[in-house]
């Protein structure tokens, strides 16, 4: 179907580059387009950029450079209001409902109407109950949205953009909070959509979900399309390739593993999520001595939950995490600390440094409070000094000075600090999670270096990363998330990378 | 005694209007999500402004209006502040009420040459209300903006918007709510009305501007906000509680005639507020998002 002959795309989107307050590039010059009727699938690991691109659609973030055509017009909206004016709707990951307001009063939130005019209005409740009669899509128009279970709240969300007669439907991993019913229930959803002309854009990294329910898929990678394709000419492997790819690596040199004794093991673990659903569903993990243990799955399979239960964040409900043989499950960080754990969290700059502490403050986190940084009653600040003096030399952090605050440190050497920190403590076990996100080259080969040297000496390293290359890279073994459960592993070099893409997109028991 | 009550009643019913008044602008504010403790400078200038312009127009209508002008130029830059700047409210609101103590110096040294009063000024004329003798057109108004504050807020889409603003500004905006404009504007009228208060206490309770008229006030006006868990109405109630306490002081300072016993008696309406208060915590609920600067990305 050549140019000119097929339909016109309904919304098509050119050179869109996104550049974050931060330098963080999310977008590299992305061509996206969607034909009317359709369901066009936008594939892509974490970090591919997928959210970006579809929060510029939806008016919610500006791009750098390149505009956005709807109907053939440049209409790049300013605001979610202009882009539900042209027909886009959007449902996010994150419900986007006020959880202390009815159904009813969510819904009469995105139906335009002067400022004066009532809620509560008949015509609204009508159509509500229209929609859903026809599209066989029941919920309690009444009740509170804080009362509701995570499934109706979505349903809430699509009722919500479908009350503005939108063409086009975003559904950002719709179904991430779904249980596999409410997912079938979703799909006839869309079907029944797709009938009545509506055009869904659905974001997603699981394959499957893909193939079964879309009629084309674009996939990114790291901010750039990788290509368009129809659904029906290409399988699954051939996404899991597209999506997960490959690229110019950094070597770095890696002596063979010695492991030893059995430092840190975890059994049978259970953990609920924010939601209060499981996100942990019994894991069992062994990391020896002189090993690192590479747990990688596209975010949100758990991963968070897992570390944070190892290292004392969050409650444990089932099963048990043990520090070189002893029974440490659920208990608090300091003890964990005490007992050989060392954390490199992922948030680094909520968990892992004070922002507004100094440099020298925050190198001693976790064991201010005891000798030699600390005494009976007041804090020894020139063992303090030492220490941070020590960690910035040997780690080759750039700071304007150890009273300088953490904020004032670019990310790669807040990194530095944390993992100099952590080492500095000389742990028996590292948790180190996404330990060189958005971090530059250079200091992403330097810690990634440290994370193997503390192997060499006699640790074991959980690394949890959603980085495969870091993953393959200085893994010795490595073990598969998917929906809080280890689905697959294995050492790295007999690991394809169409065989991780899989596992990690639930494709593959 | 049935004239003490009734003159207690009227005392209670003139301390409830700057207390109601200034509660229920702050309600709207807080409930899109922005703070603003300047209450109190706010009633202090507009109080100035009121009699300013009273004294010099003659007119105590222009003071009003003048007293509402000064709230609504405070709004703006709270608003800007607060919702454009994304600056601490907190400070800014603390800034507004140490300004108001130093314009309300300066302009009556400046203008009447005084160091705490200005001259009496033109008051609003009252109207008779039979037993409670006669009343301030305030009250009437009091209990209108703060009914249509009511069925705005909670009946009408603005207020939807409004309230989904304060709640969740993100998800606000993906529902179509412009959160920038909605928390500005509800940041100027909220001040607007309490520089109404401000002018009552000048060009209608008293009659003149002392430098300390509010007293407080303000401050026993977020009280009632609190108390009244974010909602207009109950905040008309509120104002009856905290100002039949402002008028027992007054009262009992009157009858027991003793300066040594007024020191103390001056406290019941802020012991009162504080009790209340306390009380009152615990079982209300703050906009979620409330006081939380909002920004994209």
């Amino acid at each position: 179907m050549g140019p000119g002959t097929g339909p016109e795309p309904v919304v098509s989107m050119e050179g869109i580059v996104k550049v974050y307050r931060d330098g963080t590039v999310a977008l590299r010059g992305v061509d996206f387009s969607v034909l009317p009727g359709e369901i066009h699938g936008l594939l892509g690991e974490n970090g591919a950029g997928k959210t970006t691109l579809m929060r510029i659609l939806y008016g919610e973030l500006r791009p750098t450079s390149g505009r956005v055509l709807v109907g053939g017009r440049e209409a790049s909206p300013r605001g979610p209001w202009e882009a539900l004016e042209s027909g886009i709707g959007m449902v996010h990951q994150h419900f986007t409902l006020i959880p202390v307001f009815t159904v009813m009063e969510n819904l009469s939130m995105v139906i335009p109407g002067g400022s004066l005019s009532r809620i509560g209005d008949p015509a609204v409740r009508e159509k509500a109950e229209e929609i859903m009669g026809e599209l066989g899509l029941p919920v309690p128009l009444d009740a509170r949205v804080e009362d509701l279970p995570v499934g109706i709240r979505q349903r809430v969300e699509i009722l919500k953009a479908l009350m503005r007669d939108v063409r086009v439907l975003i559904l950002d991993e719709p179904t991430s909070v779904l249980t596999p019913l409410e997912v079938r229930e979703l799909f006839s959803l869309l079907g029944r959509l797709r009938e009545r002309g509506v055009t869904v854009i659905f974001i997603s990294h699981k394959l499957r979900e893909v193939m079964g329910i879309t009629d084309r898929v674009t996939v990114l990678r790291r901010g750039r399309v990788v290509g368009t394709v129809r659904t029906g000419d290409v399988t699954e492997s051939d996404l899991a390739r597209m999506m997960v790819g490959r690229e110019v690596e950094m070597e770095i040199e890696r002596r063979p593993p010695s492991p030893g004794g059995v430092l840190l093991s975890v059994e049978g673990l259970w953990v609920r999520g924010e939601e209060g659903g499981w996100a942990v569903r019994g894991v069992d993990l062994e990391v020896r001595s002189g090993e690192v243990l590479g747990v990688a799955g596209v975010a949100g399979n758990g991963q968070r939950e897992l570390v944070e239960a190892i290292t004392g964040l969050r409650r444990a409900d089932r099963g048990r995490v043990l520090i070189a043989g002893r029974e440490m499950t659920n208990s608090p960080p300091r003890e964990l600390y005490r007992a050989g754990l060392a954390h490199v969290p992922e948030d680094r700059q909520g968990v892992g440094l004070i922002m507004d502490f100094s440099v020298a403050e925050n190198s001693v986190l976790g064991i201010h409070d005891g000798p030699p940084f600390s005494g009976r009653w007041v804090m020894r600040w020139d063992t303090v000094r030492e220490r941070a003096a020590e960690i910035v030399r040997r780690f080759s952090v750039v700071v304007p000075g150890l009273d300088a605050p953490a904020r004032h440190l670019s990310g790669g050497n807040q990194q530095k600090l944390i993992v100099g920190r952590e080492i500095m403590k000389g742990g028996k076990v590292i948790v180190a999670d996404q330990p060189t996100h958005g971090l530059d080259v250079a200091a992403t080969e330097y810690i990634r270096r440290l994370l193997l040297e503390e192997r060499d000496r006699g640790a074991a390293v959980l690394l949890v990363s959603t980085d495969l290359d870091e993953i393959l890279q200085i893994s010795d073994r490595v073990v598969v998330m998917y929906e809080g459960r280890i689905v697959g592993g294995g050492r790295p070099e007999e690991l394809t990378e169409e065989r991780l893409g899989l596992l990690m997109g639930g494709a593959a028991g | 005694m049935g004239v003490e009550v009734a003159t207690l009643t009227s005392t209670a019913l003139r301390a409830m209007v700057p207390l109601t008044l200034a509660a229920v602008g702050e309600v709207i504010t807080e409930r899109s999500g922005v703070v603003n403790i300047g209450l109190e400078g706010i009633m202090l200038m507009s109080a100035l402004g009121a009699a300013y312009v009273s004294y010099f127009s003659g007119s105590p209508y222009l003071g009003v209006l003048a007293g509402v002008a000064v709230g609504v130029a405070v709004g703006l830059v709270h608003g800007a502040v607060s919702v454009h700047l994304r600056g601490d409210q907190i400070v800014a609101g603390v800034g507004v009420n140490i300004l108001a103590y130093g314009v309300a110096v300066v302009t009556l040294m400046r203008v009447w040459n005084s160091y705490g009063q200005s001259p009496w000024v033109p008051k609003v004329p009252r109207i008779p209300a039979g037993p409670l003798g006669e009343i301030s057109w305030f009250f009437p108004l009091t209990l209108a903006v703060a009914a249509a504050s009511w069925y705005y807020l909670f009946r009408t889409k603005g207020g939807l918007r409004l309230r989904a603003a304060g709640e969740d500004p993100a998800a606000a905006e993906a529902m179509g709510v412009n959160v920038f404009r909605v928390r500005f504007l509800a940041t100027v009228i909220g001040a607007a009305l309490s520089g109404l208060a401000g002018a009552y206490m000048s060009v209608d309770y008293v009659g003149q501007f002392t430098k300390q008229m509010t007293a407080g006030r303000g401050f026993i006006a977020l009280a009632n906000v609190v108390f009244s868990n974010w909602n207009p109405l109950v905040a008309v109630g509120g104002g009856l509680i905290f100002g039949f306490f402002d008028g027992l002081a007054t009262y009992l300072e009157i009858v027991m005639r003793s300066p040594a016993m007024g020191f103390l008696l001056k406290t019941i309406p802020y012991a009162a507020t504080l009790a209340i208060v306390s009380a009152a915590v615990g079982r209300v609920r703050p906009p979620a998002a409330v006081g939380r600067p909002y920004s994209r990305e």
